[in-house]
């Protein structure tokens, strides 16, 4: 049995004095990707500070800003919020990505990105909404762009005695379709060999991939033959997409399935949300 | 280092006061503590749904949670569902489907089924599909397990 401190935190100041002064203090919200990860040895943890209580954590609303996902926040509680099924489907359907029914009743948005995995389901969608990071800490709070957040694999953008307190999802709202196409081993409890955001913004387009490259990225060579060149064969334009990424091979899959996979996502999500 | 916890909860309706050690799995505690075995150990990563239990009514992963994690919290376990000495009425159309050969996943299940149930009396296939998403049958009685479901939610 692993050995470290616990506890059980109902203060966010309480938090971040833990977060600051202590060595190896990890926050725990559903603890999916963290218990596994400590017992592989990926996190060496000395102190788990449950941050699930804290009130300011808890927040899910809408309001003139848009719509905020506290960081206690679990996937299944997004995925039902009527704002969010109603305004970005697409993100509710990275959300129901994500493990299964029940790892969804722990899991929590926050954590999906904060274990910064290049092929976190709710990343994808929250880059092709513009999302923004609200992040807290004793030296203050401030906001940055999802696309700021991701750093490498397992890095975020987090300094020392920071958490992510929301994420949110400005207004105005996306106007059109937008879909999350992900191509995995099976059809659940597997990560995303890779997964496609494809949002429609009237008649422009954001797209972002998962699991071809270091962090999530933008297709933005797809992005730019179709919101400025007008491009409309989106067989032609989902092959630029090949400039966009660095897939590498692993045991989902190889760097060339992968270059294969994400052309042919890109063109099916262009397909069903940009029109045929 | 904090070596235990004291953890007041309801298991099976029935108020517990216990200590837990920090460290130790919900899953550990339900089996070693409390003596509760149908919560099984599979994968131990979240992937198979044997140790699922229902915290609050939500069916969860117990060895992804910590025990001390259980303070305050509402636990049912397989062994809650039968009511003076009568079995709950999925597992009776478990029995009755045969909706299972080997058991280990049945008890994950179930609670899983109960739980869906609970939110959709008449649920459709690809409810039943996505609620035990993650609950995995290596006997692959997965035909039975979702006739014993409609079977049970049937009114």
């Amino acid at each position: 049995m692993l050995s470290y401190d616990y506890i059980k935190c109902a203060d966010l100041n309480l938090a971040f004095q833990e977060l600051e002064e202590g060595e190896q203090v990890y926050p725990l919200a559903g603890g999916t990707d963290l218990i596994v990860g400590m017992r592989g040895g990926k996190f060496a943890a000395k102190t788990l500070i449950d941050i699930k209580d804290v009130p300011e954590l808890n927040v899910l609303k809408e309001d003139d800003q848009g719509i905020t996902i506290g960081a206690a926040i679990t996937l299944n509680e997004v995925t039902g919020f009527t704002p969010v099924r109603e305004n970005v489907p697409i993100l509710a359907e990275g959300c129901h990505s994500v493990g299964s029914y029940s790892i969804r009743n722990r899991a929590t948005i926050a954590g999906n990105i904060c274990n910064a995995s290049p092929a976190a389901d709710t990343a994808a969608p929250l880059y092709a909404l513009d999302a923004v990071i609200n992040i807290a800490g004793s030296g203050g709070n401030r906001s940055i762009p999802i696309k700021e957040f991701f750093i490498g694999p397992g890095k975020t953008a987090l300094n020392k005695g920071e958490l992510v307190q929301s994420v949110l999802i400005r207004k105005p709202y996306p106007k059109g379709k937008g879909i999350y196409l992900k191509a995995s081993r099976t059809g659940s409890v597997d990560l995303a060999t890779v997964g496609v955001a494809v949002q429609r913004w009237g008649d422009q387009v954001k797209i972002a991939i998962g699991a071809v490259a270091a962090t999530p990225v933008r297709a933005f060579s797809v992005e730019k033959a179709v919101n400025e060149a007008g491009e409309k064969r989106w067989a032609d334009a989902a092959r630029l997409v090949h400039e966009d990424i660095s897939p590498i091979t692993d045991l989902r899959g190889s760097r060339e399935y992968r270059y294969h996979m994400v052309e042919v996502l890109v063109r099916r999500g262009l397909e069903q949300t940009m029109g045929v | 280092m904090t070596e235990k916890m004291p953890v007041n909860f309801t298991v099976n309706g029935d108020k517990e006061e216990r200590e837990a050690v920090v460290g130790q799995t919900l899953l550990k505690f339900i089996r070693d503590e409390l003596h509760l075995t149908g919560a099984k150990e599979g994968c131990e990563i979240g992937e198979c749904g044997a140790c699922i239990v229902l915290l609050d009514g939500k069916p969860v992963n117990s060895c992804l949670i910590l025990a001390v994690e259980l303070d305050g919290k509402d636990l049912v376990t397989i062994e809650g569902l039968s009511k003076n000495g009568e079995l709950d009425r999925v597992q009776k159309a478990f029995i009755k489907h045969a909706a299972f050969q080997c058991g280990y996943c049945t008890p994950g299940m179930i609670l899983s089924a109960r739980a869906l149930l609970e939110r959709k009396p008449n649920p459709t296939d690809e409810d039943i599909n996505q609620a035990l998403s993650g609950n995995l049958c290596r006997c692959g009685a997965y035909q039975e397990i979702r006739e014993a479901i409609k079977a049970s939610s049937e009114k």
